[in-house]
């Protein structure tokens, strides 16, 4: 019996090597496919890529001036709070919408050459993690202005939300693609899904508006809160990230790669029958 | 030494038929209105029935059949593009295949950014495309146009180009599908060189076309495909002969 255990664990590990060395194998085909994303999406505009600094400064600008008044509180302290929010938030949606059609988006190449079709989903998120490490420059910018007492080797920590994001996201993506090759709904109804956990997650509401509501576990257990706190406790707080923070993430990561896993040992093949 | 080899043994290959069905809430809904009479029954496509074939090292191979007999379906699962239903499928070496032209080409980048992108679709490195770009730019023989961006580029171009980068990288087996014939005569003159040096190294050629002259200079086995299966595997002139009788053609 573990005499049978170990062959199979052996059987899949050996199958994952296999998988991830192709992956390794054509990365410059996918670095070039993110990089050339990146190229088309900031190509003939005069600010380029500064976009992605500016885009979600004036979004925070508005949002922190209506809310501060709405909720009453510190406008200094709650605008940082806000950017954080959406520079992340951005990330999850890019991450779901755009993975949902990475392999749709892909057919041309998926038609013509055999290489993991993970890599496909991974351009995608890498894409976007490009895009948030732009704009949280802004973000370590304003906090650095504005709070400066928050400044310490915590900070180190709140690197480690961009490997953290793209371990979650890009199983995530996987998974949402192969879904979203054989149902073309799947970017509309990611779209009204991610719209309801916006609501329930602490993105622009502070923890503490929930909190004082009695709505705790909305805080507790929800993955956002705990992804969002990489970043915000250092920079915001100026303390480290607990380890419940890297737990919940890291349990979220090898949950959606077990489930992506399980999909794609089905139907990574036939994929190419369904474009 | 190499040995490239194609081996299909009692291979089978059906599309599922809920892959090309439509599958929305709205084909839903009616389906379950107006009940099951409007339907048009879609079937699994049984595309490729118990082929069984050997192609060694040096072998020039070419494909005929009529649109949908299965050839492009046969050189996809050479490829290793589609996965069988059942049989087994065996490839040793290499695979560099050319099915669609337009597909893989960035239309706004200049040919010869092309080939770096190409290059790179096909799993190779920078480095090593660089190396290699001189005499793709010079096989080609695209002149100035190479600095021109690919949507300026005619058909027959096109093919020059994608000819050009897919033999030039080396690989032990060549699929090509169609896309020949789109060449002109001058070119088609070098592609023949190109393609009997390749073979003289012990690569495989397998070559889909309808055009019996081209099949008949590059090619000297033929197989003929008929809906589905393997009728004919056999010396070219035998198989172009055997592929109009079937057809009901002159």
């Amino acid at each position: 019996m573990i005499e049978l255990m170990r062959k199979m664990l052996n059987f899949y590990r050996n199958k994952m090597f296999r998988y991830f060395s192709g992956i390794w194998r054509s990365r410059y085909f996918w670095m070039h496919l993110a990089l050339s994303d990146l190229r088309s999406r900031w190509r003939r505009s005069f600010l380029g890529a500064l976009w992605s600094i500016i885009q979600p400064l004036g979004m925070t600008a508005l949002l922190a001036i209506v809310f501060s008044k709405m909720f009453n509180t510190d406008i200094t302290t709650y605008a940082p709070y806000v950017l954080s929010g959406i520079i992340v938030w951005e990330f999850i949606a890019a991450s779901v919408t755009g993975g949902s059609l990475s392999f749709v988006q892909a057919d041309a190449y998926i038609k013509q050459c055999r290489h993991p079709l993970a890599i496909y989903t991974l351009r995608t998120v890498l894409g976007s993690s490009a895009v948030l490490f732009m704009a949280s420059l802004a973000l370590y910018g304003w906090v650095i202005i504005v709070m400066p007492e928050n400044i310490g080797w915590t900070w180190l920590a709140s690197l480690t939300i961009f490997p953290m994001v793209l371990v979650i996201a890009w199983p995530m993506a996987t998974l949402l693609a192969y879904i979203g090759v054989r149902f073309r709904d799947i970017p509309h109804a990611a779209g009204l899904a991610l719209q309801a956990l916006w609501f329930v997650s602490p993105v622009y509401f502070e923890a503490k508006m929930f909190r004082s509501g009695g709505m705790d576990f909305l805080v507790d257990y929800n993955p956002v809160y705990h992804i969002l706190q990489l970043i915000r406790a250092p920079l915001l707080q100026g303390e480290w990230p607990t380890w419940e923070n890297y737990m919940y993430s890291i349990l979220l990561a090898l949950a959606f790669s077990l489930i992506a896993w399980l999909m794609g040992r089905k139907s990574e093949a036939k994929v190419i029958f369904y474009l | 030494m190499k040995h490239p080899s194609i081996v299909f043994e009692s291979v089978n290959l059906q599309y599922s038929s809920v892959a090309f069905k439509e599958r929305s809430l709205k084909a839903l809904l009616s389906h379950v209105l107006q009940g099951k009479r409007k339907q048009a029954d879609v079937q699994d496509v049984h595309a490729l029935k118990n082929i069984s074939l050997t192609i060694k090292e040096g072998e020039r191979v070419g494909l005929l059949g009529h649109n949908g007999a299965g050839k492009s379906t046969f050189l996809k699962t050479a490829a290793g593009l589609y996965p069988i239903s059942s049989g087994n499928v065996q490839v040793e070496g290499q695979v560099r295949s050319l099915f669609d032209l337009s597909l893989g080409f960035e239309p706004d980048a200049t040919g010869r950014e092309n080939i770096l992108y190409r290059g790179l679709l096909l799993g190779l490195s920078p480095a090593f495309m660089r190396e290699k770009e001189a005499e793709i730019v010079e096989f080609a023989g695209l002149g100035e146009f190479i600095d021109y961006p690919m949507k300026t580029y005619s058909a027959g171009m096109q093919v020059r180009l994608a000819f050009s980068i897919s033999t030039t990288v080396g690989g032990d087996i060549l699929l090509l599908d169609e896309v020949i014939g789109a060449g002109d005569a001058n070119f088609m003159e070098k592609a023949k060189r190109r393609i009997t040096d390749l073979v003289e190294q012990a690569d495989i050629l397998v070559l889909a076309s309808h055009d019996f002259v081209s099949l008949k200079r590059l090619c000297e086995r033929g197989l003929v495909l008929h809906r589905g299966e393997l009728v004919f595997d056999g010396e070219m002139s035998e198989a172009i002969f055997e592929y109009r009788r079937i057809n009901n053609i002159g």
